[in-house]
């Protein structure tokens, strides 16, 4: 008997790509997919490593497969638009090495900014894509697609989405195939895409697509299981199969493990022996739409939603819709109010300091991608733009430009975290330094890249003591790039960061300013904790409004009166309370107070 | 075997994650066929989180319909009572006593409810309370609490107490160890018929 384990599909892919001899892996970690590289890097015998970004993440794997190595990058959907413009061109390119990408999207927009469809890509980009249903199949197809890359010479998509990609299962688990790495070959008619090689490409294109939809017709990535009354067939993909099988209904199932391009002819023989054909798929209605432009009556959309994950209650409820089911009465508790419970900055997270400044300084804030985004939430609601990575620092350009014209002259405010400056801050700041708005640029700089689990930027060596770390002086870059006016704070001392805030927002052109605080989480920063002594409290809230999760309005025993209380189990000692209470009501538990 | 479903509930930070791992482990090394999920991503800063452990013959999705669970493992109590729905009636419910307030709570823009036991009994469903918080601090380390959780629940499944205390050793920090298994068998021998106070309450 071969030996078993239980893992998420994201540790199943990297299991996968280990087994299959892969030798270089690439990732710009983004939800749901951060898992993959972290158990990537378990692996000995291969080179696994974050980019800075998911273009570059791409592109170092694509390096690696025309030198010959077995490649994968991974990342998040919105990730694939960063890495869009090398992607377009490299799947002109014959592959050597077998190249994969796996994207987890992001139905639910459970940790996105949107719901992109990914397979919408792979059609745009004559690519072949895989979905797998199961931690097992998630391990199995890596190696499909490497095959599929070789033979084929092509990039090949696998794509997860955000329940999928944790959710655990039993994988077998086998040996590690040697691939040896042939070496760059060079070869300008195969890898120079400009005309006339890249002309000759496009029908190189062509003719693998045809290839593989062949190769989709029959291949054994798609399963077919016939019910006896052939009387509805359902075509679906991915996790939604799985939630499909718990319902145990009657039906035909076509499961697609290929699902670009699509096995028409198939479809169409088997959509002929029955009398309903139904596309269950989250997102968008791709197989249905496809599907319908061949000619066969299908449906789809009618019963299931357009956006969000499909559970297997919104399937359930579809399928009582479409009559393929009967309905069934459900005997759950009644749904009663709960409040809800958004996320909040950590106790001691050095952006809170930062924000409540903001707040009090009216500050018109243009927002970037990060734990930072949270201060579009209430309390604090100073961010009044949220789009994708470093676009803030274009962004501002347009708006400060377009603010003029309409005659107001407030100051403007952006705010971004070091991971996200690095991954595409860059040439967003090269446009802006020559700019003569009245723009102030917060670089939030915790040293890591905090929201996705506390990955390393070019920063963390300033504070993690490692000589084998390379790194990046921030001031000096940016000093570097023409900033004349660039000032470092440690934003715990709060009185002094907001002089220099609103001083730099009165300051015309561009100022810059970075506060050094690293992340408390990732850090696991911790100080005697605070208290509030309660007698000299005024219940003025000046505290509350800090928004820190320790922090809250409690009864003293016995009265109504409601003072300011500090869970001791959660403060980490930031003192950020302490300093903007107005009568010095919260202290350091330390012996000797600071 | 049909499917046993366990639904955890609690907040980013609590570790919710490991104590998914830890009965997935089990439930496998017990020879079931099981499936799970863990909600990571965003919640970390604080916010819901949850997770499913599904086991039996044959297991297909980790999700749990409205109505389906059979166990809710609740480590804070509002996120307890939020996914009441998905439990079968007369589901046993085991909480471990804690209150952390959501944001808008904190803000003073709803209240925290305070009838949480009463509201799962109401429903008809097995509660049982258990003060993990000061139990695991007067074992020491705070972080017990989740594993008294456990033991608790190894009471409803008739699972080897050698398998459940391998997995925990293999997933806790060597350093923890001891301590766990302590926590665990605490966990296993506590029966509470009746509602234990709420703890930490202002």
């Amino acid at each position: 008997m071969s030996k078993t384990a239980v893992m998420s599909v994201n540790q199943a892919i990297a299991r996968g790509f280990w087994e299959a001899g892969g030798r270089v892996a690439t990732s710009y970690p983004g939800s749901p997919t951060v898992q993959i590289m972290e158990s990537l890097l378990d692996y000995p015998d291969m080179t696994s490593r974050w980019a800075i970004n998911e273009k570059v993440a791409l592109e170092v794997a694509i390096g690696a497969s025309i030198a010959g190595a077995r490649s994968l990058v991974s990342m998040k959907h919105v990730g694939v638009n960063i890495a869009a413009d090398p992607l377009m061109t490299f799947t002109q390119v014959e592959t050597v090495g077998g190249f994969v990408l796996v994207v987890g999207d992001d139905p639910g927009l459970s940790s996105s900014q949107n719901e992109q469809d990914t397979r919408f890509f792979t059609r745009f980009a004559n690519i072949p894509l895989l979905e797998p249903s199961t931690a097992q199949e998630a391990k199995d197809y890596v190696d499909e697609a490497l095959v599929i890359s070789e033979q084929w010479g092509t990039p090949v998509i696998i794509r997860l989405t955000s329940t999928l990609c944790h959710s655990q299962g039993v994988v077998q688990l086998g040996q590690r195939r040697d691939e040896p790495v042939e070496g760059f070959n060079e070869d300008q008619a195969r890898f120079c895409m400009l005309p006339p090689y890249s002309r000759d490409q496009q029908h190189f294109m062509q003719q693998r697509m045809a290839a593989l939809r062949e190769l989709s017709e029959v291949s054994p990535l798609q399963q077919y299981e016939e019910s006896s009354n052939l009387r509805c067939l359902i075509i679906t993909s991915g996790i939604s199969y799985q939630h499909l099988q718990e319902l145990g209904a009657d039906v035909s199932i076509l499961k697609l493990g290929m699902s670009y391009p699509l096995p028409v002819q198939r479809i169409g023989e088997l959509a002929a022996l029955h009398q309903q054909v139904i596309v269950l798929e989250e997102l968008m209605p791709f197989v249905e739409d496809e599907l319908k432009a061949a000619g066969l009556a299908v449906e789809g959309k009618r019963y299931f939603s357009f956006t969000g994950e499909l559970t297997p209650d919104d399937i359930r409820t579809g399928l009582i819709q479409a009559g393929v089911i009967p309905s069934a009465l459900t005997s759950a508790a009644e749904d009663s109010h709960v409040v809800g419970r958004t996320p909040i900055l950590c106790a001691g997270c050095p952006h809170r300091p930062i924000f409540h400044i903001l707040k009090q300084a009216q500050a018109v804030v243009i927002g970037d991608i990060g734990c930072y985004s949270l201060g579009i939430l209430e309390p604090f609601e100073v961010l009044k733009t949220n789009l994708s990575m470093g676009a803030s620092l274009g962004m501002i350009q347009g708006v400060a430009l377009a603010q003029r014209m309409a005659g107001n002259v407030k100051p403007l405010v952006a705010t971004i975290g070091d991971g996200t400056f690095f991954h595409s801050g860059l040439s967003g700041l090269a446009d802006l330094v020559n700019t003569r708005e009245n723009i102030t640029l917060l670089i939030l700089d915790n040293r890591t890249t905090a929201m996705t689990g506390g990955q390393m930027t070019p920063t963390t060596r300033d504070f993690v003591k490692d000589e084998d770390l390379t790194g990046i002086n921030l001031p000096e870059l940016l000093r570097a790039f023409g900033v004349e006016d660039v000032q470092v704070v440690n934003q715990f001392h709060y009185d002094k960061t907001r002089r220099i805030i609103v001083s730099a927002m009165e300051h015309q052109g561009l100022s810059v300013i970075i506060a050094t605080r690293p992340c408390a989480l990732n850090f696991k920063l911790r100080y005697p904790h605070y208290y509030v002594d309660s007698d000299l409290c005024i219940s003025c809230r000046q505290c509350i409004a800090v928004n820190c999760p320790p922090i809250s309005m409690r009864a003293e025993a016995g009265t109504e009166e409601k003072r300011s209380f500090i869970d001791p189990d959660m403060c980490v000692g930031c003192s950020v309370c302490s300093q903007v209470c107005p009568v010095k009501a919260i202290k350091s538990s330390r012996s000797q107070e600071v | 075997m049909g499917t046993t479903s366990i639904w955890l509930a609690g907040v980013g930070g609590q570790g919710l994650v490991l104590t998914t791992r830890i009965l997935t482990g089990v439930a496998f090394r017990e020879g079931w066929d099981v499936k799970a999920t863990d909600v990571v991503g965003l919640a970390q800063r604080g916010g819901k989180v949850w997770g499913t452990v599904r086991f039996g013959t044959k297991v297909h999705s980790p999700l749990i319909s409205r109505g389906q669970g059979d166990f809710l493992l609740s480590f804070e109590d509002l996120e307890g009572l939020r996914w009441m729905e998905f439990l079968k009636p007369a589901a046993t419910i085991i909480m471990g006593r804690d209150v952390i307030f959501p944001n808008r709570v904190l803000l003073e823009k709803e209240e925290y409810p305070d009838n949480v036991v009463s509201q799962f009994r109401a429903q008809g469903f097995r509660v049982t309370a258990l003060p993990t918080k000061t139990m695991a601090k007067e074992l020491g380390n705070a972080r017990l609490a989740n594993t008294i959780l456990l033991g608790n629940l190894s009471r409803h499944l008739s699972w080897q107490l050698e398998s459940w205390e391998d997995v925990i050793s293999q997933n806790v920090p060597p350093k923890t160890i001891e301590g766990n298994l302590k926590a665990f068998a605490q966990g296993r021998k506590l029966v509470f018929p009746g509602e234990s106070p709420p703890e930490d309450r202002g």
